[in-house]
């Protein structure tokens, strides 16, 4: 037995590991502590690469806990999966991929940003706990274990996001989200209910399997569709994501743009592979394309007049996040038509994906930069900011590759995705490319702004002791500028071996649902 | 072929865009070493112009504060921006409320 074939258990093994581990490491000091956290973080890179690679040369991979076999989905005779069954494709590989490095990215600069604070070892337990369940959103193959680890995901982050408790905003800002995702995951759990209640399964697969276009099934639709559109920050949902992303520690946060991402791969989970091509109505997909676009434009609106760093650079998740809801929209109201799937449809479809992977590590990169910012200034507010170009060189040179990137500007990856949804969605209505290029106008605009209030001008005194700020900050902003200046030169590679087999994943239905009864007759011999 | 990216309806290519700016970056410097080669650091020269009047000693005095940056786009826009900043109450109240409205419409939509 290769090792390799427990990759997803140990995904989930390994940061729950982390987690548990990380208040006895407090133990052995700072040091230990600080060590712990980073060999765990790149442990589960490590690991999240492995199966990237695994599922992209043998297929599909399905894991069984619980049962007699890891590989065995039906035992005894069974006609529906019972276990707590995990399943991996193209795309919740290439979820884990890039969530894994916003992980890390986020765990090497939080060594030395939080290093002026206390209860470090709890900060640590809940970063793994977060990073566990928002591992387990991507790599589950059941609804049930989907809302258990949205709900691990969600309550570990409530704690990191109030993590500075002596700031009354703190507290607010965990309090509306812990609120407003609660609510959301009680949904989830209700739509769950419906299904199981239809169908006496949870199993995506076996459900993707049975499904038909009924009353019960359509309320659930919406459920699913609601709830999760809040939890990425989808218009007019998004409240609660300027406040929680704006008050999180930075490090938190670049983790938790990886977060609501899994609940977008749920969404997505949920209308191509489970619904799919039994999806009888093209409300659906309008109703994602329009909350793309308004997301898109509210929150590219809402940033522009932004004066707080953290809540600008949050509306412009909201507004990146409606880039994404919009390429995945169009494709999915052309699944089912095979003319227009190669007509426009593919091509959305790949400038969806690509969007996660570019505004994950873009995003990440902004939010740690503001942090570095705040670290080194004690300022939040672009007001009380100016000169820091002077005093913050490596900083400034980060925040450009990012703001670069994220703005579209010649030659970063940002345009990329941009492009491809640009002219795909054009083929379906030109509106909604006009939105998405105003849109990316006005990115541009505020992150000039960032750029001219904390970076340019004369050097203030106040600012006058400001210290470039401490190696593992940098390095942590450099995995991500890596990442960018990766995407960004080699976009070829980028598509054929990150992005193509993601969204073929998405497309293929059959694929996903044949891999668990596939595993049935494979592993009855084990 | 490690650069062009096909969309179906035109390319990207980002060795293009490298060559352009590489270019254009021999440009800039090719200008630059045309112009005036008597400038001396530390004289009138280097002195900042402010409008003839001293320069402030403290940056403080001189920059253009972030809320000033795009003034007349927003009052151009100002009341889509009025409504579109009273929508945003900060109320958790209000959060939950938008959330159930989104889910009535599209409930509205799908099921009838």
């Amino acid at each position: 037995m290769n090792w390799q074939d427990h990759l997803p258990a140990l995904l989930l093994a390994v940061p729950l590991f982390g987690a548990f581990l990380a208040p006895l490491t407090n133990i052995g000091g700072k040091g230990l502590r600080n060590a712990w956290f980073l060999l765990v973080s790149a442990a589960i890179t490590v690991l999240a690469f492995l199966l990237w690679v695994r599922v992209g040369s043998s297929g599909p991979l399905v894991y069984v806990m619980g049962g007699q076999a890891w590989n065995l989905a039906l035992p005894s005779g069974m006609s529906i999966p019972v276990r707590i069954l995990m399943e991996v494709d193209a795309f919740s590989a290439f979820m884990v991929l890039l969530s894994s490095v916003a992980a890390l990215a986020g765990a090497v600069f939080s060594v030395a940003y939080m290093e002026r604070f206390s209860g470090m070892e709890k900060f640590v337990a809940l970063y793994f706990l977060m990073v566990t369940g928002m591992f387990g959103m991507q790599v589950t193959g059941d609804f049930f274990n989907f809302f258990v680890f949205l709900e691990i995901s969600s309550v570990a982050s409530f704690g990191l996001v109030a993590f500075w408790r002596d700031r009354g905003e703190a507290l607010e800002a965990a309090f509306k989200y812990m609120l407003v995702s609660t609510l959301g995951a009680l949904m989830v759990l209700v739509a769950v209910a419906f299904l199981y209640s239809r169908y006496n399964v949870v199993n995506m697969a076996a459900l993707g399997k049975v499904i038909e276009w009924g009353m019960v099934e359509k309320t659930a639709l919406v459920l699913f569709m609601t709830a999760l559109a809040m939890k990425c920050g989808s218009v007019p949902m998004h409240m609660w994501m300027p406040d929680a992303y704006a008050e999180a520690p930075a490090g938190v946060t670049c983790a938790l743009v990886a977060v609501s991402q899994a609940s977008l791969y749920g969404l997505f989970r949920v209308c191509f592979t489970i619904y799919g091509s039994f999806m009888g109505s093209p409300v659906i997909p309008w109703v994602i394309i329009v909350l793309g676009v308004l997301s898109m434009f509210i929150g590219v609106s809402m940033a522009v007049i932004q004066k707080e760093i953290g809540r600008l650079i949050a509306y412009h998740s909201v507004s990146q996040v409606g880039y994404m809801l919009l390429g995945f929209g169009v494709g999915l109201l052309a699944m089912g038509d095979a003319k227009a799937v190669a007509d426009y449809g593919f091509t959305a479809l790949k400038g969806g994906v690509f969007h996660i992977v570019n505004y994950t590590m873009y995003k990440g990169l902004l939010f740690l930069a503001a942090g570095a910012l705040y670290y080194a200034t004690g300022c939040r507010n672009l007001n009380d900011m100016g000169g820091l170009g002077r005093k913050l060189p490596k900083t400034m040179a980060l925040f450009m590759i990012a703001a670069a990137a994220i703005a579209g500007l010649p030659p970063f990856n940002g345009f990329v995705s941009k492009l491809l949804i640009y002219e795909s969605t054009f083929a379906v209505h030109p509106i909604l490319s006009v939105f998405a290029m105003v849109t990316s106008v006005l990115t541009l605009a505020s992150f000039v702004k960032i750029f001219q209030s904390a970076f340019l001008g004369p050097q203030l005194k106040k600012f006058a002791d400001v210290k470039e700020v401490p190696g593992f900050m940098l390095g942590g902003m450099t995995i991500l500028a890596v990442a960018i200046l990766f995407l960004s030169l080699f976009p070829t590679w980028s598509l054929n071996h990150l992005v193509e087999p993601a969204a073929k994943a998405l497309l293929d239905q059959a694929s996903y649902i044949g891999a668990v009864f596939a595993s049935a007759a494979t592993g009855g011999g084990l | 072929m490690w650069s062009k990216v096909l969309t179906g309806f035109g390319y990207w290519d980002v060795y293009a865009w490298l060559s352009f700016f590489l270019v254009g970056g021999g440009m800039v410097c090719l200008i630059r070493s045309l112009g005036r080669t008597d400038y001396k650091e530390g004289t009138d020269q280097d002195e900042i112009f402010f409008g003839s009047n001293p320069v402030p000693e403290d940056g403080e005095d001189l920059k253009v504060p972030a809320s000033s940056a795009y003034w007349g786009y927003t009052q151009a826009l100002k009341p889509f921006y009025e409504g579109l900043v009273g929508l945003h109450t900060g109320m958790a109240t209000d959060y939950v409320g938008w959330y159930i409205l989104v889910t009535a419409l599209v409930a509205l939509l799908v099921l009838v």
